[in-house]
């Protein structure tokens, strides 16, 4: 059963780069117990369509799968509240203030926007796809994506100055 | 107005700036792109989201979760091999039934390779051959190259001769009969390993009705039988026998010999 898949795909139009599929779901979930209760169910179902030839020919559909399933998992857990967030201008600091953080913190951050900003930024910032692609699999117009990640930029750039105030903006 | 939507246009664009180069596929992204290269507030953008696209990558894989990644191809399942071709049912319902006709279509083409006018009667001919009995015969004990007399006198058969290369073996009986096509056949038995001798007319042009000749002996099976056929004045020439074709060879080598 394991070992279906490969580390990083040879295959350009598919980018079924499984890595990346599993730090998606962690960016998602914030969680990393969830991120691989939902990689590791993406894969064996994925693993038994294989096995009776009906791999879907669309491409991503490992990302698209596993994203309806974070989407599913997240269901039951409660939902953070609509918060107004601050936002902060984008600084010079910002990528030096970013260094300073773990990848959970990171994640726990993204995996807490509303959707689906929180899909936006975790297919962007995996730095896999194009923008068209990342339309194509979170279904956003070009107009929404630009402004969930320029949102997604300030509050981010908001929550850094927040925790590292003696490097912020403010 | 245009103007303003191209600008809001160029604008989302940025936004949704690819972090890494090899992404800037699209013209109007390039194009985008190469606009606000300058732009501090498109730098700092850029810088920010190479640092977070560097922060994600640091998520490390968990042992459990690597176990999935090989480092071979992605999906053994969808491998295209001869081998799994192969053992595709379809596939091999298919080749057996093309290697069938295959088969079929040499075997064919191999006995028509052997084919020559007359062939098809001669083939008739050694069925009767393998059906004769000596009792259906009228009992004729003399040397097979006298018969020509014989059937030319009696049946008016012209040409009907024994080749030399037969003419000095025993006979133990003959016959003059018509086949389906009423076509007179002269059939001799030879006491020399009970071989058959036939004299039918050769093929003809059906338009012409010229003969059609063929040179020296061919050779015909049916039904483990052989015979060697010869064409002489629009009449062919069959000696017969039950066995393989070494079995006829001898007899016609020492013709040629001679």
């Amino acid at each position: 059963m394991r070992r279906v898949f490969s580390g990083t795909s040879r295959v350009p139009d598919r980018k079924q780069n499984l890595p990346q599929l599993y730090r998606f779901c962690f960016l998602m979930l914030g969680d990393s117990s969830k991120a691989q209760e939902v990689f590791h169910t993406t894969l064996r179902e994925a693993a038994n369509r294989a096995a009776q030839g009906e791999l879907p020919k669309e491409r991503f559909w490992l990302f698209r799968d596993a994203l309806w399933r974070c989407l599913e998992a997240d269901k039951a857990d409660l939902q953070p509240e609509a918060l107004k967030l601050d936002e902060h201008d984008v600084a010079p600091q910002g990528a030096s203030q970013i260094e300073q953080l773990e990848p959970t913190q990171l994640a726990v951050w993204i995996s807490g926007a509303p959707d689906p900003q929180r899909t936006a930024l975790a297919l962007f910032y995996l730095d896999e796809f194009d923008y068209n692609e990342i339309l194509d699999l979170a279904e956003l117009k070009l107009s929404e994506l630009s402004r969930f990640l320029a949102q997604g930029r300030r509050q981010l750039q908001a929550w850094l100055d927040a925790k590292h105030p003696e490097q912020g903006t403010v | 107005m245009r103007m303003l939507r191209l600008l809001r246009r160029q604008r989302a664009l940025l936004n949704c700036a690819p972090i890494s180069q090899d992404r800037l596929a699209d013209r109007s992204m390039r194009a985008a792109v190469s606009r606000a290269d300058d732009s501090d507030e498109f730098v700092n953008q850029q810088s920010f989201d190479r640092a977070v696209a560097a922060l994600v990558r640091l998520i490390p894989i968990p042992p459990e979760t690597a176990e999935w990644f090989s480092e071979k191809d992605l999906v053994v399942g969808s491998k295209w091999t001869w081998k799994k071709m192969a053992r595709n049912p379809a596939v091999l319902a298919i080749s057996i039934a093309v290697m069938v006709i295959a088969g079929v279509s040499v075997f064919q083409v191999l006995s028509r390779l052997n084919d020559f006018p007359g062939s098809a009667t001669a083939r008739k001919l050694l069925t009767v051959a393998a059906s004769t009995r000596p009792v259906m015969l009228d009992p004729v004990s003399t040397e097979a190259g006298t018969l020509s007399d014989l059937f030319f006198m009696k049946h008016g058969l012209e040409h009907y001769d024994v080749p030399t290369e037969f003419a000095d073996f025993r006979t133990i009986g003959c016959r003059v009969f018509e086949d389906e096509e009423s076509r007179r056949i002269a059939q001799i038995w030879l006491a020399e390993k009970r071989m058959q001798l036939f004299l039918f007319p050769a093929e003809r042009n059906a338009k012409t009705g010229a003969v059609l000749p063929f040179p020296g002996w061919r050779y015909i099976h049916q039904e483990g039988w052989v015979g060697a056929v010869s064409e002489h004045s629009g009449v062919c020439f069959m000696a017969a026998l039950r066995g393989p074709e070494k079995d006829l060879e001898p007899y016609l080598s020492k013709a040629t010999g001679k």
